[in-house]
């Protein structure tokens, strides 16, 4: 072979090199699904794919494969969103596959929207159902005049507890955060804690600023407003740091870890502020039968009487082949009795979505818990409109911010305040949301 | 004549041809897309991109934002603490049983040698899936045999934590490296060991003057490598992450990337996290080797 | 200054063994190396009784240290999940639960875990096999020919030996996702194939071992050049091979970046990826804990097995000259 061949076919190979790295640039998720015309409904058989973390989740699609022939829903496991499943569907939405419909939490969706990952719903017709569901969720899933995903689950926050433990020291459930703190450190006297506070985790924390009236961020016409530092959130912050240093909470592991477990079974832990969906995993704290009860969470004087914590949406991937069909099994699941039923027998769901809707599980009193009909009794009043704050967004950071948050919380265990860290985090926030190319202001600026 | 000599030109390219062409796609093209989207950046208008989104030359913008991302840069510090404490500890036990167990004081060498390379064959993950639950308190025999003496270790600390990692990775390639250290000491000559013998050398004489300086070679390759494989933790630090909160998403300099590009979604800034890392581990690569080859010239 | 000093001293680090090693087999201390394969070599300059003892406490200590966790494996596999928490972890729970747990590991999500454990022996036999191949081939073209732009291509394959693999993987996963193999067998297959490290160990190998002059009269006989390469040099490359597929096998088992990038498809999972997503259901459905700790016994006893047996494969593999 002549040289002048062999460096033509070098030439060939970088040329096809230079093709390839150029046209493999194209950052992924920077075109929408949703300036595309709509797909139309399919006439023959059709399979979805729906990617959820919730337990037992498959029985629920098998319920509904068995309601009609056209549609067949296959459920695929995938670890807990933050555990590694938003990983999971943001490679799959890049490679430009996914599933149909992906359980995604409520305050991830707006990171979904960033990626332009999922799918305007207002296009196919879900305005008619919006008064099916609890409005605080339908706000938390509408944006910019679109709906992106159906609300699935919530979590209304109550406090589980155990009451021979508080009877040790002869403590009436406390009803304020005040008085939570002073049954604290009576129990404090007795070797006992009073809750956990996961410094790994800044969603217990966002919902109690949730609680006390807080909104962070704001979507206004020109960009969004972020406020993390108003008298509600420090004020809560200052009550954790508090509460931290008093040794009534501990920060050695959150609630349903192993070592959580082992200390709820002996009585080292008195209660936990959680949502309703905490009651499944506390059924699994060895012993536990007839020694938990459930009240209303604890409030801050100012603010409302809940929160939510947690709480997820099925929402519709933009790389689904049938959205239309895809937006049917979602409200089937969330807003008729079979489907939210199913939802809550085989998966523990936190609280119904449907406005209308409880569940006839959760119609009776627990026998695991006492007796008590807790959800009558503490969740029914908490989803109410006015136990909830109307005006908590998400934002498109949620997942980063989190992390921010509790990366700033690691420094309590090494003499910093959650105040500063909330300081600070609110900082560096806004430095992430610029450098997503994003208009953020503070408030107030 | 010049047909077989022209075969002959021809066949290196064709033996190379499968493996450049795969080296190319796999190798030289990523790194060549990482470079191309380290250098870009994206804009979004409106809340969420709805008003348009613009791809565009970003200079060293990602760059600077990587090097000035405390975590990122924190995570390579951590890296270079593990590194400068696991390297040569890993290196001082694989050398040591090793002249243990090829000294003529050892008994059943064989026996010694298979338990010690028993877990290269256990995949990373998987051993730190195991340790994971020798360090979980409540799941974990080795925290209940300390609290029977009054101590109460706690593996997944934020002090300890990194060291809990030296351990898996210290567990996982001490005997296969302490194998290459062997093999190299087989290939010492005898002649040495019966010169040394009839000066009625003692062991530790015999290890110091013949055996260590013959073994360095290997162990030169060996901590290039292990060096190489610091700056690549990330599965041990991953699968932890579920028990052990002290570590956060961007723990090691591999993390930080995969958080960058699939949680944050920040594809542009984990290639120039990718880039940088890469260029870290090249650079002290090459340096340790010219520090060393020219120590031994 | 001793002769084998000198060699070590003077020439590259790898070179050194090559010569080292292969002077070995070429004669000199032939017989010390039969009685070294025999009787071990007459090493016993220092032998005591006392030492003996102190060496041997000393070995079974650090015996302890890598076999506790293996031990420990096995134990938890014979447990219930309420027995993990609630029993001492180095002895047995009075249930014994082992074929349980095993059952269920390999019947779990119809037989998910057999498909893993296939998964991970496709990509890694397979791929070190392939990767084995090429690695041979181009080490033996940089070796033994000489042709225009041999040091270019040698210098980027040794950059490619440097830099770390996981830097790669996030743009090929985008450039495979442009080109629709992500979540595909081949994302993982394709980069597994290659192997610098490979390539620069047998064209070591092949530098030191294979004689020109050998070629030469093969190519007197009028074979064509591959013909040459595959019954000739792959012949006498043998040792470095049994090496490099040992050391990409080991490699690609161990892989755990590269895959977790590539697969979202459970089904394409290797055990590796497989095990940690049950491991990861665990705070959700406690159940997970038996099947992670079954999953994990299954998965390193073929591991365990093979190591043992061949073991002694690198230690023939690398005294005969390729050291790692």
């Amino acid at each position: 072979m002549s040289p002048l061949s062999r460096r033509q076919l070098l030439g060939l190979g970088l040329g096809a090199s230079a093709a390839a790295v150029l046209a493999g640039c194209a950052t992924p998720g920077t075109t929408s699904v949703n300036t595309l015309p709509t797909v139309p409904p399919a006439s023959g058989k059709v399979r979805l794919e729906y990617w959820a973390w919730l337990k037992g989740i498959d029985r629920v699609t098998e319920l509904y494969n068995r309601t009609q022939d056209r549609v067949h829903v296959e459920a695929v496991f995938i670890p807990g969103g933050n555990a590694g499943g938003y990983q999971k569907l943001y490679s799959a939405l890049a490679a430009g596959a996914g599933p149909d419909i992906a359980q995604v939490e409520l305050r991830s969706l707006p990171e979904f929207l960033l990626a332009n990952g999922v799918v305007d719903l207002s296009r196919y017709g879900v305005d008619q159902y919006e008064e099916l569901y609890d409005p605080t969720l339908w706000n938390q899933v509408s944006y910019t005049g679109g709906v992106y995903a159906i609300p699935q689950d919530s979590g209304p926050m109550g406090m589980f507890y155990q009451p021979a433990v508080l009877d040790q020291v002869g403590a009436a459930v406390p009803a304020t955060w005040e008085e939570w703190a002073e049954v604290g450190a009576e129990l404090k006297g007795a070797g006992v804690l009073m809750d956990s506070f996961p410094l790994a985790d800044a969603s217990p924390f966002a919902a109690y600023a949730t609680q006390a009236g807080a909104s962070w961020f704001t979507a206004e016409d020109d960009g969004w407003v972020i406020d993390m530092t108003d008298d509600a959130t420090l004020g809560v912050a200052a009550f954790f740091d508090r509460a931290i240093d008093d040794g009534i909470v501990t920060t050695a592991y959150g609630a349903y870890t192993p070592a959580w477990f082992s200390a709820a079974a002996d009585g080292r832990i008195a209660s936990v502020a959680t949502g309703s969906w905490g009651d499944a995993l506390i059924e699994g704290v060895s012993g536990a039968a007839g020694r938990w009860r459930v009240a209303p969470l604890p409030t801050w004087g100012t603010g409302y009487a809940s929160s939510f914590l947690g709480g997820s949406t099925a929402a519709v991937l933009a790389n689904s082949e049938h959205p239309a069909e895809a937006l049917d099994f979602a409200v089937w699941m969330t807003t008729t009795e079979e489907g939210v039923n199913a939802l809550i027998e085989f998966c523990g769901i936190g609280w119904s979505p449907a406005r209308d809707v409880v569940g006839t599980l959760r119609e009776q009193p627990s026998a695991f818990f006492s007796g008590q009909n807790y959800a009558q009794e503490v969740f029914v009043p908490a989803v109410q409109e006015s136990s909830q704050n109307q005006d908590w967004s998400w934002w498109p950071v949620t997942q980063q911010s989190f992390n921010i948050l509790s990366d700033g919380f690691r420094g309590k265990a090494s003499g910093g305040t959650l105040v500063d860290a909330v300081v600070q985090a609110e900082k560096d926030i806004v430095a992430v949301m610029r450098n997503k190319g994003l208009s953020i202001r503070k408030a107030g600026a | 004549m010049s047909a077989s000599s022209g075969a002959t030109r021809r066949a290196p390219w064709v033996l190379l041809a499968p493996f450049l062409a795969l080296f190319l796609l796999t190798f030289l093209v990523p790194i060549g897309m990482a470079l191309v989207s380290s250098f870009t950046k994206v804009t979004r208008g409106g809340l969420f991109g709805e008003a348009g989104v613009v791809a565009e030359f970003a200079g060293l913008d990602n760059y600077a934002q990587v090097v000035g991302d405390p975590n990122f840069v924190a995570s390579i510090g951590r890296m270079f603490l593990f590194g400068i404490v696991q390297v040569p500890v890993m290196l001082i036990l694989c050398t040591v049983l090793a002249l243990l167990l090829e000294s003529a004081s050892a008994k059943w060498p064989g026996a010694f040698r298979a338990a010690y390379f028993l877990p290269y064959g256990v995949p990373g993950v998987i051993a730190t899936i195991l340790w994971s639950f020798l360090y979980v308190p409540g799941l974990s025999p080795l925290i209940d045999v300390a609290e029977v003496v009054g101590a109460s270790p706690d593996f997944l600390g934020a002090d300890t934590v990194l060291w809990s990692i030296a351990n898996i990775v210290t567990w996982s390639y001490t005997g296969y490296n302490m194998l290459i250290v062997i093999a190299q000491l087989k290939s010492i000559p005898v002649e040495l060991y019966e010169a040394a013998k009839v000066d009625g050398a003692s062991p530790l004489r015999v290890a110091t003057s013949i055996q260590l300086p013959l073994i360095r070679p290997a162990l030169l390759l060996t901590a290039v490598f292990s060096i190489i494989g610091t700056l690549q933790l990330f599965a041990e630090a991953q699968v932890l992450q579920r028990v052990a909160p002290a570590i956060d998403s961007q723990y090691t300099p591999n993390l930080s990337a995969y958080t960058t590009a699939f949680a944050y979604n920040d594809y542009n800034v984990a290639a120039a996290q990718s880039v940088l890392i890469a260029l870290v581990a090249f650079t002290l690569s090459i340096v340790f080797l010219t520090v060393t080859n020219r120590k031994s010239a | 200054m001793s002769p084998s000093r000198t060699t070590a001293e003077h020439a590259t680090t790898t070179e050194s063994i090559v010569t080292a090693g292969s002077s070995r087999r070429r004669g000199e201390g032939r017989a010390a190396a039969r009685r070294s394969q025999t009787t071990g070599p007459d090493r016993s300059a220092g032998r005591s009784r006392a030492s003996t003892i102190v060496v041997t406490g000393l070995l079974v200590v650090v015996a302890l240290y890598f076999l506790v966790p293996v031990y420990w494996v096995v134990v938890a596999a014979t447990k219930t999940t309420g027995d993990l928490f609630g029993t001492f972890g180095f002895w047995f729970a009075p249930t014994f639960a082992l074929w349980d747990n095993l059952g269920q590991v390999l019947t779990y999500g119809d037989g998910v875990f057999v498909r893993w454990l296939g998964n991970s022996v496709l990509y890694a036999g397979v791929g070190a096999l392939l990767a084995t191949y090429f690695a041979a081939a181009g080490g033996y073209a940089l070796a033994k020919y000489e042709f225009r732009g041999r040091n270019a291509v040698f210098g980027a394959i040794l950059g490619g030996v440097l830099v770390p693999g996981t830097a790669t993987a996030l743009p090929l996963f985008l450039l495979f996702s442009q080109m629709g193999l992500a979540n595909t067998y081949w994302s993982v297959l394709l980069p597994s194939l290659v192997s610098p490290f490979g390539l620069f160990l047998c064209r070591i190998y092949a530098q030191a071992t294979v004689d020109t002059s050998l070629m030469e009269a093969a190519r007197l006989d009028g074979a064509g050049e591959l013909r040459i390469f595959h019954t000739l040099g792959l012949r006498i490359l043998t040792p470095a091979l049994v090496t490099v597929f040992l050391f990409q096998l080991v490699g690609i088992w161990n892989n755990y970046f590269l895959p977790l990038v590539m697969l979202s498809d459970v089904d394409k999972f290797p055990v590796t990826l497989g095990l940690n997503n049950w491991l990861s259901q665990t705070d959700r459905l406690p159940e997970f804990y038996q099947l992670t700790t079954g999953g994990v016994l299954l998965s390193i006893i073929p591991l365990v097995i093979a190591m043992v047996v061949l073991q002694r494969f690198w230690r023939g593999g690398l005294t005969e000259g390729s050291v790692k």
